[in-house]
């Protein structure tokens, strides 16, 4: 047996960290930038005295915030403008590889400027796969919390769906939203897109007055996780994964197990959002590249690789029970007690 | 074998059950409820297929004049901007066809002349019964207002306002006409 070449970085355990971070940094925007858009509304208004004193508070704290960066808010501020779904990102228009499809598939069209802004999400994604769905995702955010509410009300007692589906099944929801918006003349899939409604739900609440329908449809979606699958929207039903597991097919950033340091026990597996199965190497491509499963496994046995393609399964990890079991008198065991 | 001939007879099912939908009567359909598109915004049906529904123009509307439909105008017309002028109008600034992303409000340089050829989001018209200059009493605040004075509105004797076809249904005359009701409002082109 070969020995491990070499230990992995020891950063790789801290990704999951980081990727916290990068979730709530971007649900922090999503709540920001309808306050600095409000801001901008009082500015353009002349009309500080006129302010209630709630509203005193947004100008005064908003414009402690952005002062030192910019010089005259009523049109720097547009720089930072809307959410995951589209928006404008200290000046650059990025938008969402669905929002392109679901609008081509509506109106039959393409126009160019827009496809511009989904390009660098479209590269990114053949690169990294799935991974705005654990990186960035303002829904994703609050299903993993969802989940450790689930976590919780298991403790107590609660029971908590548990069901799986076929994950295909969202490939034929995809499939039929885009089909379907040209017959409803609308671009369907942004009603049941659950980034798209919460970056748009978190701008009503809070520049509008209120929550708009989607916050029922989300709500929904947050019950079925509950209730009926653990991440079960995310996993079974959601349309941009579908979209984005597709682009990400041949991505070439994987997570991957090392065989030699395994020990089969599937912790990994447990800890996978999207109930995937990376203690038989089967990965494919749902994987989100979310690192819950290297920030967990004890052994350091998953890293990330450069490839196109996953492995084939390499059965029992060479750490594990059944593996000393068969192969016994091996050089590697020599040191095991 | 039998599933997927069962998907397939539901999808079909699906579709020839929302064909009659197509048709722009339908897909087009107006409430009880007045209201203009962004400045500039294409035709209904087609503004309805263009919009991806982000929000930014709203977020970008300095004068906080657009707001979002939810189910009131339809299932088509969800999350898609609009704008009540007696509530809040729009004051032609142009930013929001600046930042939509997918040209459903299109790019509009802030000109007069670029804002009358291309925006038409109605048309004024004045309720002679309610105007206060018809009655006698001389107003002319609907003048006073008009981002297009003596091109878009005109003013005869007493103030009386005269809305010519170079209006482009801002709203700002509505919005500040003095009289409840208001004796001018803007009548919507977006069909």
């Amino acid at each position: 047996m070969t020995p491990v070449d070499s230990k992995p970085f020891f950063l790789w355990r801290h990704l999951n960290k980081l990727r916290w971070l990068s979730l709530s940094i971007v649900f922090f925007m999503l709540v920001l930038i309808p306050f600095l858009h409000l801001y901008q509304t009082y500015i353009a208004a002349h009309a500080y005295d006129l302010l209630y004193p709630s509203e005193k508070i947004i100008y005064d704290s908003m414009e402690t915030l952005s002062a030192p960066f910019v010089s005259d808010p009523e049109n720097d501020l547009d720089l930072l403008k809307g959410t995951t779904w589209s928006g404008r990102l200290f000046g650059l228009d990025l938008s969402d590889p669905l929002a392109l499809a679901g609008q081509i598939a509506a109106s039959g069209k393409l126009l160019w400027p827009f496809l511009l802004t989904a390009l660098i999400p479209i590269g990114l994604t053949m690169i990294f796969g799935r991974f705005f769905c654990g990186w960035i995702c303002p829904a994703s955010f609050l299903y993993e919390l969802n989940t450790t509410l689930g976590f919780w009300l298991r403790n107590i007692g609660i029971h908590t769906g548990q069901r799986r589906m076929s994950r295909k099944f969202k490939y034929l929801v995809l499939f039929v939203t885009l089909l379907l918006s040209p017959l409803l003349g609308s671009v369907a899939v942004a009603a049941i897109y659950p980034p798209a409604i919460v970056g748009r739900e978190i701008y009503y609440a809070i520049a509008l007055g209120g929550f708009g329908v989607g916050a029922v449809f989300f709500t929904g979606t947050l019950l079925f996780d509950l209730l009926v699958a653990r991440r079960g929207f995310c996993r079974y039903l959601c349309p941009g994964g579908a979209l984005y597991s597709l682009l990400g097919r041949f991505r070439l950033l994987r997570i991957q197990r090392v065989v030699e340091d395994c020990n089969d026990c599937a912790k990994c597996n447990a800890v996978c959002e999207f109930g995937l199965d990376p203690l038989r190497d089967g990965f494919g491509m749902e994987c989100n590249n979310c690192t819950a499963c290297i920030a967990v496994c004890p052994t350091d046995a998953l890293v990330f690789k450069v490839t196109p393609k996953d492995q084939p399964d390499r059965g029992p990890g060479h750490l594990g029970r059944q593996y000393r079991r068969t192969h016994n008198g091996n050089a590697r065991d020599e040191h095991e007690p | 074998m039998k599933r997927r001939a069962f998907l397939g007879y539901a999808i079909a099912g699906t579709a020839a059950s929302l064909l009659p939908l197509t048709t722009t009567e339908a897909t087009v359909r107006q409430g009880g409820q007045r209201y203009l598109r962004p400045p500039g915004a294409h035709k209904e049906a087609e503004f309805l297929d263009h919009c991806i529904r982000c929000g930014l123009c709203g977020e970008t509307c300095p004068n906080r004049a657009i707001k979002f439909f939810g189910m009131e105008n339809g299932i088509a017309s969800l999350d898609t901007p609009y704008i009540t002028p007696r509530e809040q109008a729009c004051i032609l600034c142009m930013k929001c066809g600046d930042i939509c992303p997918t040209g459903a409000i299109p790019k509009i340089t802030r000109t007069a002349e670029e804002v009358m050829a291309k925006v038409n989001m109605g048309q004024a018209r004045v309720d002679k019964t309610l105007c206060l200059s018809y009655q006698g009493k001389t107003c002319g605040v609907c003048y006073r207002a008009c981002p297009l004075p003596d091109i878009a509105l005109r003013v005869g004797m007493l103030e009386q306002p005269h809305v010519s076809d170079d209006c482009v249904g801002c709203g700002l005359c509505e919005r500040s006409c003095i009289q409840i009701p208001q004796a001018i409002r803007i009548i919507p082109h977006h069909r």
